[in-house]
C-alpha cells in the first residue's frame, strides 16, 4: 500500500513539471525577421544565412525555421544568390 | 534630348585571390575601367572579403571578393555584363539593384576592414605597454636619486 501511494505523488510531481513547462513556453508570434523589422535579407551576411542551412548546406523547412511564408521566400533568394557567389555550398 | 534615369545597383566581383594579393589596386583599377567604358559612375570601391570558396570556381579554391556601387541608367547593365565576362581576371560577378541602400550601408565594415581593425588594434596594444614600462623605469631612477 505504502508504494502505491508513494508512485501516485511522484507521478503527480511530474506533472505538475510538465504543466508548468508547457506555462512558461510560449510560441514565437513573428518570425526572426518580422521581429526585427528586416525588410530585405542580405545575401552577403552569412551568419544569418548560416543558421538557416542545414549542415549539408540545405535549407531548413518553414516548420524547423519558424519563418513566416514572405520572410522564407525572401531566405530562399538570398541563399541562392550566396550559393551562385561561393559564398555558401549548394551541398556539402 | 531624352534624359535617361540613372540608378544605384550594387556588384560583387570574385576574383582569384592569389591575383588580389599581388595586385590589388590593378584588380580595382580593371574593374573600374569596365565601368567607365560603359558610362557608368563608380560610387565606391571595397575590397569585401578574402575567403575559402564553397565550391571551385575555375579550378580555384580561394577568393577575393570586391564590393562595388553604381550609378548607371539601366540599359547599359547587359552591356557591363558581357564586358565582364569577357575579362579573364574575373571570375564571377552579381549585379542588383540597390535602391534600399543608403549612403550609411555602403561605408559599413566588411569582413576585410574588420579584420584590418583588429589587426591594427593587436599591434596598439602590444605598443602600449612599452610606454608604460618607460615611464615606471624613469620613476624608479628618480627613486634611487
Amino acid at each position: 500500500m505504502r508504494s502505491q501511494g508513494f508512485n501516485r505523488n511522484k507521478s503527480k510531481t511530474n506533472n505538475s513539471r510538465r504543466r508548468k513547462r508547457k506555462e512558461n513556453t510560449r510560441e514565437q508570434s513573428q518570425c526572426r525577421f518580422c521581429r526585427s523589422k528586416t525588410k530585405y535579407v542580405d545575401y552577403k551576411d552569412l551568419d544569418v544565412l548560416g543558421k538557416l542551412l542545414t549542415h549539408r548546406g540545405k535549407i531548413f523547412s518553414r516548420k524547423r525555421s519558424g519563418n513566416c511564408a514572405s520572410c522564407q521566400r525572401k531566405v530562399r533568394l538570398a541563399i541562392k544568390r550566396a550559393r551562385f557567389m561561393g559564398l555558401l555550398p549548394f551541398t556539402s | 534630348m531624352e534624359t535617361v534615369a540613372k540608378r544605384l545597383y550594387e556588384a560583387l566581383f570574385l576574383v582569384d585571390s592569389a591575383e588580389a594579393a599581388t595586385d590589388a589596386e590593378g584588380v580595382s583599377a580593371h574593374i573600374e575601367k569596365i565601368f567607365e567604358r560603359n558610362s557608368a559612375e563608380v560610387v565606391s570601391i571595397r575590397k569585401w572579403d578574402e575567403r575559402p570558396l564553397a565550391y571551385e570556381i575555375m579550378g580555384k579554391s580561394r577568393g577575393t571578393y570586391f564590393l562595388v556601387y553604381f550609378n548607371s541608367p539601366s540599359g547599359r547593365i547587359t552591356s557591363i555584363e558581357r564586358d565582364i565576362q569577357l575579362s579573364e581576371r574575373i571570375m564571377r560577378v552579381l549585379i542588383l539593384r540597390a535602391d534600399h541602400v543608403t549612403e550609411e550601408d555602403m561605408k559599413k565594415d566588411t569582413p576585410a576592414t574588420m579584420l584590418d581593425k583588429k589587426a591594427q588594434e593587436l599591434q596598439d596594444s602590444k605598443k602600449a605597454p612599452d610606454i608604460d614600462y618607460t615611464a615606471e623605469a624613469e620613476n624608479e631612477d628618480l627613486d634611487v636619486d
